[in-house]
């Protein structure tokens, strides 16, 4: 059965379409959405968990309808949202057996220590959780979404804010919940990670989605090689056969040539001619930073700061 | 139900981990007895620390109530909210379980102040008497805090709300019957304090203190709470669909 489903799923507010005619599919995989902020990623997982009402659109987790029958969707998904929320006063240990007792757990303290070793916190566990690593706090959050043995986590932003090495132990443990048969949605900025551990990612731009499909399909769209040039002042169109511009951050620009080593001296002499001053040039295969930039476009701040719309978001997202 | 004693057990070991929170519970409310109960030079009745007692417990159930709406505030700011949105134990049991908690902890507190006000010289009550007292106060309790709860759902910001319960609480207590009596007002004040809320539960409890079983009152304010607690139950199921 399909774990995630929504169809033509929106969300306005006011006049502002957060979230866009959205339609996704998510099996038993690693599903991650990316996209800008702002972009709606957010808004659709309050959706998709039952803490948000869409404007049209139906969306159903695990076959039940998320607006008819939300109870039983809250019973087949756990929820870990950006904020790290573990009580800090408490232990881990105490934080962990709350989850147990509010899902009704039979054996709770049995399943709290099993836990705590699953995810290696067993030494810690009498320890107050503000003496914990944002990594252990994170860790703990997983165990306290593992309490009821879910079949759909949705996980926002779950390596915001970790170093390297507890980013990496993060994604060991979200990797082996799915190979237990678990679903795992989760919204991410990093385009590596995303790269690295997604089965499918989803990117995600003014509340709709603009590429679906597995890292190396879509970077498989983008043909062979990205050839990036930085430039010194401003960039002057160049036009050639078979080469394709992607995108810009920065003082960088993105090209994309069938044949990457062919086509680099005569894009160079293009820029040169159009009176561009080149100061690197560089040739690699594509990745998902690529396809990001090149769905999404350039991005731009929004210019004011909307203070009515800003506050009805908040008002409504809670 | 499991859910209600979940949270209300959540509450309490957080309350207690923060000493700071427990001793300024204690100790405020005990202060207020001391300084005003015995310092003020008064007149118009014999045992002025009987008459103070009520007027006490009955702003610290005020004072404690009103922060249940911050409780739920920063459950919101936090993250904890959502995560307990999206669960399957009944939505409303995190409500009850705020307006319980406050509820008791007022309680707690109210104990304190009846030992203190005996213990420097008030009149011991019978077992009945303070039964009711207890209860009016319980009523009370879930009153203000389902009141707060309310408000702090409509309000987005915990300045916001900072600003509304310094706004209330004070001028609730000075308009009410806590300090003197009726006839000790001025006409202006004393049509004020009629009205007040705060007047009702004091009077009921002071009622009580004279030995006659105030039971018109206490059925009024069961009706007032309950109608409070349905309308926060109605807000909250509004803004957390």
């Amino acid at each position: 059965m399909t774990s995630i489903l929504a169809d033509n799923l929106t969300k306005k507010f006011g006049d502002l379409y957060a979230v866009d005619s959205l339609n996704l599919a998510v099996e038993k995989e690693i599903f991650g959405l990316l996209g800008p902020n702002g972009s709606g990623k957010t808004t659709t997982v309050l959706m998709l968990t039952t803490l948000l009402a869409q404007t049209t659109g139906t969306a159903s987790i695990c076959g039940h309808d998320t607006r008819r029958e939300p109870d039983l969707v809250r019973e087949c998904i756990s929820y870990v949202p950006q904020e790290m929320a573990v009580d800090p006063n408490l232990t881990g240990r105490e934080n962990l057996l709350i989850f147990a007792r509010l899902y009704g757990i039979p054996n709770p303290k049995d399943k709290v220590d099993e836990l705590l070793g699953i995810m290696e916190l067993t030494d810690r566990a009498h320890d107050l959780a503000k003496t914990y690593s944002g990594g252990m706090r994170r860790r703990l959050e997983l165990a306290e979404a593992l309490v009821h043995e879910p079949e759909v986590i949705f996980l926002d932003e779950p390596t915001l804010g970790l170093d390297v090495g507890a980013r990496q132990n993060i994604w060991q443990h979200i990797h082996a919940l799915n190979k237990k048969g678990m679903t795992i949605f989760m919204t991410t900025h990093y385009m590596d990670e995303a790269d690295k551990y997604c089965d499918r990612v989803g990117i995600i731009s003014h509340g709709k989605v603009v590429a679906l499909g597995s890292p190396a399909e879509l970077k498989a769209r983008l043909m062979n090689t990205v050839i990036t040039v930085t430039l010194e002042g401003n960039y002057s169109p160049v036009q050639l056969d078979g080469l394709v511009f992607v995108g810009q951050s920065g003082n960088a620009y993105a090209f994309t040539a069938e044949n990457g080593s062919e086509a680099l001296p005569l894009l160079a002499d293009a820029l040169g001619r159009a009176g561009n001053r080149v100061k690197a040039m560089s040739l690699r295969e594509p990745s998902l930073d690529d396809v990001f930039l090149q769905s999404v476009g350039k991005q731009e701040e929004p210019r004011g700061f909307e203070e009515m719309k800003f506050r009805m978001m908040l008002h409504r997202r809670h | 139900m499991k859910g209600v004693t979940t949270y209300i057990y959540r509450d309490f070991i957080r309350w207690i981990r923060y000493r700071v929170g427990v001793v300024s519970a204690l100790v405020l409310p005990a202060a207020w007895l001391l300084f005003v109960g015995c310092a003020l030079p008064v007149t118009f009745t014999g045992n002025y620390l009987d008459f103070i007692t009520p007027g006490i417990l009955v702003m610290t159930i005020l004072t404690a109530g009103i922060a249940s709406g911050s409780l739920l505030m920063f459950d919101k700011i936090l993250g904890y909210l959502n995560k307990f949105l999206a669960m399957p134990v009944p939505r409303e049991s995190i409500l009850v379980g705020k307006i319980l908690f406050i509820s008791i902890r007022g309680l707690l507190q109210a104990t304190i102040i009846l030992v203190i006000a005996v213990l420097i010289g008030a009149t011991l009550m019978t077992p009945l008497q303070y039964g009711l007292v207890y209860l009016i106060l319980f009523l009370f309790g879930v009153f203000i805090s389902s009141f707060s709860t309310t408000v702090a759902l409509y309000l987005e910001e915990h300045d916001s709300f900072a600003a509304f319960s310094a706004m209330v609480t004070m001028p609730l207590f000075f308009t009410s019957s806590a300090l003197m009596p009726y006839d000790a007002m001025p006409g202006w004040l004393s049509a004020i304090a009629h009205v007040n809320p705060l007047s009702f539960a004091i009077d009921a409890i002071r009622d009580v203190g004279a030995g006659s079983i105030p039971a018109v009152p206490i059925l009024l304010l069961l009706i007032v709470t309950a109608v409070v607690v349905v309308c926060a139950g109605y807000v909250f199921r509004k803004v957390t669909i």
